[in-house]
């Protein structure tokens, strides 16, 4: 045992020494800060970008002007929003009285309709005199050394035609005009800045005629037909999602008031909203809603299952790896003239796995440490996911079957080390075992939409499988016989595959040459070394 | 108790078979204690896959070992040193570290693994690269850390597996001056080589292995025994009349101006000597040295294996 032991201690220090290992440990804390940047980095860093409209009828520029504000409205309702969360002065909890109109809870209230994603939030922001108002309202309400708000860029913004296009022409020529423009060969002028022309919206002037209306014979439109819009990226679609609503929603507007509809009562109707919640009959009565975080809860297994699958096959990875080292430079005879093979494979098996779990609860220490330094108020998502993660015993579990699943694969890997006499001879049987072992990863995304379904179910009792599908299941609350039923048989498995591990490595590690054939091994296992 | 006069490794009908083919046909030897060991052969010869067999690396097909007084070399393994044929090191851990650990392998405490791992680095003009890792060290650096971690916990047999190959001179000498120690501190040593020097030098007995099988296994002395007594002269005269000498049993032309002159046990070159001066012989070359092992082992392995061995 105490053989075992220094072989674990050496094994861990060297692997505890290498670069590999501290940038497998700053790499997940260094994801997940970025993770969390990354919105806000894109945010601050995607340019302004130009579109042209042209619409010499002027049937919908109104109308796409209209959305372009008040997608950079929302935008800014969003970031005051968080401006307040973040600097606010913090009062002590509001009591009832209080709750009537302290300017405090006014505003509290203003931005709690703020996160709302509903069309009347927008509409009651703009309605009430938008950012200057808002600001205003929160004069005093702020730390006094919080720095000012500062709105953020608009997203989008209408330049002029550039000079020589003239915009009755008609869309195919206008569109034949602009080319160089939209492959960004010209710059647009905008506020006195050369930038690139990101968008063209060419609207044909006898768009009336082509809009498709119930009892009208079902076809495709020609491009000549339709409202044109133009644009190199194809995969920003933001703008193309708003002009499209914009036009369709002037149109039907339009079309209300030639049928002799109020134009205000269109208004009014458009804006209606019928509010539809998520519910879970499994939660307790009165409290059925479903929140974030209950939707993080769900998912996050996911999150785990990749987690675990990666940390083990990385780790596993080691032990295959050093055993193909010790053995093509003949260090395992120096080691076996004073160790048993058994002695040999578990210290191997200690000192990696003490790897692996250093590794793992760094990560977890990571996650839960800049979640926990994320999680403002306002950041509602890194505070569910917080909770998620410490309260839902994914923890516990996750940690158990790493250890349970790296005993089995690392000491399969182990022995496919133990008679493999160089990298290369490794990798080639490594691939019928990277089959099968990619199975889980690609049922990762399926089984939380049906968690207790049969797919999930029968993948459950494949020891193989177990510690990742059992991982996705976690959070859908999988029977507590199976819980418990395939934990048990996934700790015979681990002791099935120790023991056939021990036997082959015992005969393989010295041995040189070709790798055995299957034969040979059942052989060996049969009779010991030979 | 093991007694001074027991031997350290009795070695019974030997074999080792791999498939169809057998490497080692039954070897049967005894190393007393407190000597140093030869085991010489060619490469494939079956050097390595009997020493395999002692270390119960490999399970003997037939024959039985008995090292240390046990059946097993793993149940005595804190007692044994073993270098390998094929050398190899932790290339990312420090030479002191791999010394000391493998001295706490075979039982040593860290800390006195630690001391005697510097100490033996310093002895043997390694100190300043303790501290350097593995995959700095030149070969020869590495392999002689190598040979210093076989020996750090001072074991009482040490196997070492060609541990000159590799070698410059220089660093050949430093190794046989570590074996000479060893044997002084009263270690018993078994060495395998393909080179004859060394095990001349060194070996109080040996054992010569040619396909597998011992063709030879005796003292030094013995060995060259097996070699007649002969003076090879070079003349441009006749040198037919030194047949008459008494001791003289045989002359043969080696061409050239070459003769050898083959003697008895109790034949006197310097006689030879003082009858190529009365006859009037006259002499270009008078070589009187002894067979060397090389010589030895050609007449015993035949021309084919000796040139592999010596070359």
């Amino acid at each position: 045992m105490r053989n075992a032991w220094l072989i674990a201690c050496r094994e861990f220090a060297e692997n505890v020494h290498t670069k590999g290992f501290w940038l497998g440990v700053a790499m997940a804390p260094l994801l997940l800060v970025l993770g969390f940047s990354v919105q806000r980095l894109l945010d601050r860093s995607t340019p302004t970008r130009a579109f042209v409209v042209v619409d010499p009828g002027h049937v919908y520029d109104a109308a796409i002007d209209g959305a372009v504000e008040r997608l950079w409205q929302r935008e800014v309702m969003k970031a005051f929003g968080e401006y307040f969360g973040k600097h606010a002065v913090r009062t002590k909890a509001p009591t009832a009285a209080d709750l009537e109109d302290t300017p405090a809870v006014d505003v509290e209230k203003m931005i709690e309709q703020f996160s709302d994603t509903n069309p009347q939030a927008l509409e009651a922001f703009v309605n009430a005199g938008g950012l200057a108002v808002a600001m205003a309202k929160i004069n005093g309400l702020v730390k006094p050394d919080a720095p000012p708000f500062t709105p953020p860029r608009r997203p989008f913004v209408r330049v002029e035609l550039p000079e020589g296009i003239a915009a009755g022409a008609g869309p195919t020529a206008v569109a034949d005009q602009l080319r160089p423009w939209l492959r960004g060969e010209r710059k647009v002028d905008a506020d006195g800045q050369e930038i690139e022309l990101f968008a063209a919206v060419i609207v044909p002037e006898d768009i009336a005629d082509h809009v498709s209306r119930p009892g009208s014979a079902p076809r495709m439109p020609s491009s000549a037909e339709s409202v044109q819009y133009w644009a190199a990226n194809l995969a920003d679609t933001d703008l193309r999602v708003e002009v499209e609503r914009a036009i369709n929603e002037q149109q039907r507007k339009t079309e209300y008031v030639e049928k002799g509809v109020d134009a205000a009562a269109v208004q009014a109707v458009q804006r209606t909203s019928v509010p539809v919640v998520k519910l879970d009959p499994r939660k307790a009565s009165g409290r059925e809603q479903v929140s974030l975080a209950d939707q993080l809860r769900q998912w996050a297994p996911v999150g785990f299952v990749y987690l675990l699958w990666t940390s083990i096959f990385a780790v596993a990875s080691l032990l295959l790896n050093n055993t193909i080292e010790e053995k093509s430079n003949r260090l395992v005879e120096v080691l076996l003239s004073s160790v048993t093979p058994g002695e040999l494979m578990a210290g191997k098996l200690l000192g990696i796995a003490a790897v692996g779990l250093t590794m793992i609860l760094s990560w977890i220490a990571a996650l839960v440490g800049v979640l926990w330094w994320q999680a403002g108020p306002q950041a509602e998502q890194a505070r569910s996911l917080l909770d998620v993660v410490t309260r839902s015993g994914l923890l516990p579990a996750f940690v158990g079957y790493f250890v349970l699943g790296y005993l089995l694969y690392g000491s399969l890997f182990l022995a496919l080390g133990s008679v493999c006499n160089t990298l290369k001879e490794a990798q080639n049987m490594m691939q019928p075992v990277m089959l099968v072992m990619i199975v889980p990863l690609l049922t990762m995304m399926f089984i939380p939409k049906d968690p207790n379904g049969t797919l999930a179910r029968v993948m459950s009792w494949i020891p193989i499988y177990t510690p990742f599908v059992m991982m996705n299941r976690a959070a859908a609350g999988p029977p507590q016989w199976e819980i418990v039923g395939t934990t048990v048989l996934l700790i015979a498995a681990v002791g099935f595959t120790l023991w056939l591990a021990g036997r082959i490595f015992a005969t393989g590690i010295l041995r040189t040459g070709q790798p055995p054939r299957l034969v040979e091994l059942v052989r060996w296992l049969i009779h010991g070394a030979g | 108790m093991p007694t001074a006069s027991d031997p350290v490794l009795v070695l019974d009908g030997l074999r080792k078979t791999f498939g169809t083919f057998t490497a080692v046909h039954g070897i049967s030897l005894t190393v007393p204690r407190g000597s140093v060991y030869g085991f010489l052969g060619p490469n494939g010869a079956g050097t390595t896959t009997t020493i395999r067999m002692v270390l119960s690396i490999y399970k003997p097909t037939a024959g039985s070992v008995t090292i240390l007084g046990q059946p097993s070399a793993l149940l005595v393994r804190e007692r044994i040193g073993y270098l390998p044929e094929e050398k190899g090191l932790y290339k990312k851990m420090r030479a002191r570290d791999i010394i000391a650990y493998f001295a706490s392998l075979k039982g040593m405490a860290s800390a006195a693994a630690f001391r005697r791992a510097d100490e033996l680095l310093e002895k043997y003009g390694l100190g300043e690269f303790a501290r350097r890792k593995c995959e700095a060290l030149s070969k020869g650096m590495g392999q002689k850390v190598q040979v210093l971690a076989s020996i750090a916990h001072r074991p009482e047999f040490v196997i070492l597996d060609e541990p000159f190959s590799g070698l410059d001179p220089v660093n050949q000498q430093v190794l046989e001056d570590l074996i000479e120690d060893l044997k002084r501190e009263g270690t018993t040593i078994i060495f395998s080589t393909h080179i004859m020097e060394h095990a001349e030098r060194l070996c109080d007995r040996l054992v010569l292995i040619a396909r597998g099988r011992a063709v030879f296994d005796g003292t030094v002395a013995e060995a060259r025994r097996i070699i007649p007594r002969r003076i090879v002269i070079r003349t441009p005269g006749d040198p037919q009349r030194l047949r008459g000498i008494a001791g003289v049993t045989g002359l043969s032309a080696l061409g050239g101006d070459r003769h050898e002159i083959i003697l008895a046990d109790d034949g006197d070159a310097d006689a030879v000597l003082a009858a190529c001066f009365r006859d009037g012989i006259p002499l270009l070359a008078f070589d009187r040295s002894e067979p060397t092992l090389r010589d030895v082992f050609l007449r015993l392995v035949g021309p084919d294996q000796a040139a592999e061995a010596v070359g």
